[in-house]
């Protein structure tokens, strides 16, 4: 008879029994060998005991064996539906999936038939925040702590799940209660140290000012509280909010151990009733006076001379530039400009420092004696003003200034690359990148001078030879420079990549370094897992906040914006035309030395993987853990990318927290029109019309999709049936007057905004969605070239593209005006020339292979 | 540009910023780890669009053998090449140290330099005051020598 409560298919003989307790204990220690015999064993006489079924599951994951031992699980849990165990291998399974959701609900059941096990409590406890279901937490955290109130970590996270959940009053109750119980606290520990100012901040955050500053006064001077900066930052802070005339000493020590941290001075000011974001004529001599005495009592800051320069204005704001400038010039900063240029919003105060910088040149040009003066302002002055001309569009001067610098100094790094930056802004993408190169060749040893180079290479669309140069620096035994990079999640690369590839035509390899960034920031948001229970063993709870909340916006990141945008884009693109999923076949346009190299990187890649296979098969350790390994690379142009079904719905998915994460982003919210409008999600497609409309009324691209947006819906062979139809209606009316045509609309707009480059292509683009004839929509563009448009490299590109996309025969004659329009831009010379500049954009790195074999043979 | 105490939220710029100029990398999650230990050890300087130009990446050394002084010690530090001249390292050290030692109380903070780099050396050495301890052999992925530096934190003592 089995002990009563236990069903009878789980119940086992002694024997057996007692092996499957061994079973357990030869998991939990990892013997995984041992325990698949032990399961056989079990599973001879009784071969559907589910629990034994899970556990040779979960021993078989393990191993690698991933399908095999999934299979086993869920046949074990059909087996036995009532059993925890069952449940929580199931759980185990999918949470080293990193499928949240489903682990969750089977962790539920598995704590329907244990309500008290710890592990599965905390596991579940740990899903649930990484879910936010805060409610359930909390219940969680209770049932934790009455199951174990010695244990120190149970309060806290008690107390951390009432935070995450808004109510901050009982988080406060529980960390009181938790200290009064708290005895024999060793001295300087930091732990404890850090659950004390993790009740401050409580205290700080439900207004409790006074408690929270008598909290941790007491607990500072009995050194309970060991981190200094902490308690004098939350001491300074806390006194300000209370406007206590203690605050101005609070702030002091701050600024004096760390005297360039711009809100310490902020703090301090904002006590003596001055907004430093927000100088106002009554408080501006007040300001400054205090700047000046912080100044001259710290006189190795820079942060009080910097402060000061944002709020001073005529005469006083020259007195201070000067010698700001001066000594930036003669010291030879390089960031001088980044770090003033902030300044320029004001034109007056661009005009005085211009004026200062060429006073300077026109002094360090002529030395009154040739030895006395540092050889090197004169450089420095010259590279400042180029750094200014070029930030006012004079590309001109910039690069005149800039050879003059060269011709003084040719073996400064900076100057190669302010000039490659200046080309790239005329739109020279190939001469900026040998500039780059040069930069690169005077300083082999720089990492960030060969990442500028290899940037600077896909700029100009010279994407194997940017791998070249990044390959340099990346790890040798990495499948390939690019693999090394999106491994070490440098979204500098996988961006620059991805937009070199959409503008050589390769949408499908484009979309794959779009999707590597996605998938780096799911590695993010998975990431915080492991802290959720790591956090509070480690009582680094005020740290911890910060991670929830980066967390809940990382998609604001612009990297995942970009990413979500472009990929969209192409599956957009790939939605209106499925042909292009086939068209781009990409080895047939490679060149024979872009075979070679593709050639050489499938070898390394392939050393790698069989290196690696050696290297996991002479290890001893068996346990692969839960989580499935990388799969490897089958689709190497990212065809199948392109091939796969569904791309609305893809790009949906990626676009969904940009409505929230990125609701500011006028440009997210077209994207997001475009996908819904082809999903015939009507509403969600108005709305996000209102919403960019909201954001900037006169945005070409709005306006594009208002003109697209209403024809779609008045064309519908049947009207849109309520509820969805008078809503889109109504909010189309609001932005598209109704009594209006199209066409008057668009060429309203156009009459509006005629000066404007932008603007003029979009009426083009939208006079083509109109059906306007071939020559209207390219006598619409081509005004763009009129004198008194402002016009810019990116809408000329735009330009070329539209007049591509309709076929028209005026390509060329475009061409040739842009080109004589950007004197300096290379993009526009005809194709035949193109590659020419290809090869010149290398040719500093192939000089300098020469020499290196001239050197050799001499 | 502003110095300050590094938050959670600056880990991805400073991951950024290690990646543009040191050739030793890590992913997110040791960034995570370092700031969810030891959160009072990293700083960063940011310029005035609040971009991550410099950073300290440190810790405490974990085992400590029996009789050994608490240390701690430095992970990665770099400012951008465009960000140099202004003393920024120097700055980010001293405030990662002063915590080392008021908050672990660390006897000492180590470091581990490539041999090859000079101007790392140099400034570890020359402008920070490190002495070198040690020569590791093959420390680094590459095959390469590491020097492991050392200064000492005893007046930093209260």
């Amino acid at each position: 008879m089995p002990p009563i409560g236990i069903p009878a298919k789980r119940a086992l003989p002694a024997k057996e029994s007692s092996l499957f307790k061994e079973l357990l204990n030869l998991y939990e220690t990892r013997q995984l060998k041992k325990g698949l015999k032990t399961a056989d064993q079990i599973l001879k006489k009784f071969p559907e005991h589910g629990e034994t079924l899970c556990m040779r599951g979960l021993i078989l994951t393990h191993m690698g064996k991933r399908e095999e031992g999934l299979e086993l699980v869920k046949k074990g849990v059909r087996l036995d539906l009532t059993s925890h165990i069952c449940w929580h291998v199931f759980g185990l399974i999918q949470k080293g999936e990193k499928n949240y959701e489903e682990a969750l609900k089977s962790y539920t059941q598995a704590l329907r038939f244990d309500k008290e096990n710890l592990n599965i409590l905390r596991d579940a406890a740990h899903l649930q925040t990484q879910l936010r279901i805060y409610d359930s937490l909390v219940e969680t955290r209770h049932t934790l702590l009455k199951l174990r109130p010695t244990l120190r970590q149970n309060w806290i996270g008690l107390a951390v799940a009432y935070h995450l959940n808004g109510n901050l009053k009982e988080a406060r109750n529980v960390l009181e209660h938790y200290e009064s119980t708290l005895k024999n606290i060793p001295d300087y520990d930091v732990e404890h140290s850090e659950s004390l100012l993790y009740h401050v901040r409580v205290l700080e955050e439900l207004g409790e000012y006074e408690d929270a500053i008598s909290f941790l006064d007491i607990n500072a001077k009995s050194r309970a509280i060991v981190d200094r900066v902490a308690v004098m930052e939350f001491r300074a802070r806390l006194l300000s909010k209370m406007h206590s005339a203690d605050a101005e000493q609070a702030w002091q020590p701050l600024i004096e151990q760390n005297p360039d941290c711009y809100d310490y001075y902020r703090g301090f000011l904002s006590n003596r009733g001055v907004d430093l974001d927000a100088v106002t004529d009554e408080t501006r001599s007040k300001a400054l006076q205090c700047l000046r005495d912080f100044s001259t009592q710290l006189p190795r800051a820079n942060a009080p001379r910097r402060l000061a320069l944002n709020i001073a204005l005529g005469d006083e704001f020259k007195e201070l530039a000067e010698p700001y400038l001066h000594s930036g010039l003669r010291k030879g900063i390089p960031s001088l400009f980044a770090d003033i240029k902030a300044l320029y919003s004001d034109a007056q105060k661009r005009q005085v420092i211009e004026d200062i910088v060429e006073l300077e040149r026109t002094k360090s040009e002529h030395p009154p004696q040739p030895d006395s003066s540092e050889p090197s302002t004169y450089l420095w002055t010259l590279y400042f003003l180029a750094q200014h001309h070029s930030s006012l569009s004079h590309h001109a001067r910039a690069l005149e200034l800039l050879d003059t610098a060269l011709t003084h100094t040719p073996t400064l790094p900076e100057l190669y690359m302010l000039k490659a930056r200046v080309l790239k802004r005329s739109g020279d993408p190939f001469g900026a990148a040998r500039c780059m190169d040069e930069a690169r060749l005077l300083d082999l040893q720089d990492r960030f001078l060969n990442t500028k180079a290899g940037k600077y290479r896909l700029r100009a669309g010279l994407v194997e030879e940017a791998s070249e140069i990044f390959g340099l620096f990346t790890k040798k035994d990495a499948a390939s420079p690019g693999a090394d990079l999106e491994d070490m999640q440098s979204l500098l690369f996988l961006t620059e990549e991805a937009d070199a590839h959409l503008r050589n035509g390769s949408p499908g390899l484009a979309l794959k370094r779009y999707l590597a960034i996605q998938k780096v920031f799911a590695d993010f948001e998975d990431d915080q897992f492991d802290f959720h229970g790591y956090s509070l063993r480690k009582f680094t709870v005020n740290p911890y906040f910060g991670l929830i909340e980066w967390e809940d916006r990382l998609r604001s990141h612009p990297a995942y914006v970009h990413s979500a945008i472009e990929a969209s884009q192409i599956l957009i693109r790939l939605h209106d035309d499925p042909s292009l999923a086939t068209a781009t076949s990409t080895s047939a346009s490679l060149t024979d030395a872009e075979k070679k190299a593709k050639k050489k990187a499938k070898k390394a890649a392939q050393k790698v993987q069989e290196e690696t296979k050696k290297a996991a098969g002479n290890s001893a350790n068996e346990d692969k853990g839960l989580e499935p390994s990388p799969a490897k690379d089958d689709d190497p142009d990212g065809i199948k990318l392109l091939q796969a079904p569904e791309p609305l719905e893809r790009a949906a998915k990626m676009l969904h927290p940009l409505r929230t994460l990125a609701a500011s982003n006028v440009a997210a919210w077209i994207a997001i029109y475009d996908v819904a409008i082809r999903r015939k999600k009507y509403v969600q497609a108005v709305k996000a019309l209102s919403s960019a409309h909201v954001l900037q009324a006169d945005y070409p691209e709005l306006h594009v999709r208002l003109v697209h947006c209403k024809r779609t819906v008045s064309s519908l062979p049947e009207p849109l049936a309520a509820p969805v139809g008078p809503v889109v209606t109504s909010t189309i009316t609001k932005l598209v007057p109704d009594e209006q045509s199209l066409e008057l609309f668009n060429s309203q707009y156009l009459q509006q905004h005629s000066g404007n480059a932008r603007a003029v292509l979009a009426t083009a683009k939208a006079s083509r969605l109109l059906q306007a004839s071939q020559e209207e929509v390219e006598n619409t563009l081509f005004t763009v070239l009129n004198p008194d448009v402002s016009f810019d490299i990116k809408t000329a590109l735009g330009g070329l593209a539209l007049l591509n996309e309709i076929k028209s025969g005026r390509i060329e004659e475009f061409r040739t005006a842009c080109d004589a329009r950007f004197e300096l831009a290379t993009i526009f010379k005809p194709a035949g020339e193109l590659s020419a500049l290809r090869r010149l954009a290398l040719e500093a790195d192939f000089a300098k292979v020469d020499a290196e074999k001239q050197e050799v043979i001499s | 540009m502003n110095i300050r105490p590094a938050r959670v939220d600056d880990l991805m710029g400073m991951q950024a910023c290690n990646l543009q100029n040191l050739p030793e990398n890590y992913t997110m999650k040791y960034y995570l780890y370092h700031i969810l230990t030891w959160p009072q050890l990293s700083y960063v300087a940011e310029d005035h669009k609040g971009r991550i130009v410099g950073y300290i990446l440190a810790k405490m050394e974990e085992d400590v053998p029996e009789g050994d002084d608490a240390h701690g010690h430095v992970t990665s530090i770099s400012v951008l090449r465009s960000y140099r001249r202004l003393g920024l390292a120097k700055k980010l050290m001293v405030q990662s140290q002063e915590a080392m030692a008021t908050v672990y109380r660390a006897a000492y903070v180590s470091l581990h330099v490539r041999k090859s780099n000079r101007a790392a050396l140099s400034l570890y050495r020359d402008t920070l005051g490190f002495t070198v301890k040690d020569v590791e052999k093959k420390y680094y992925a590459d095959g390469e020598d590491a020097y492991a530096m050392r200064l000492s934190l005893k007046h930093l003592a209260r």
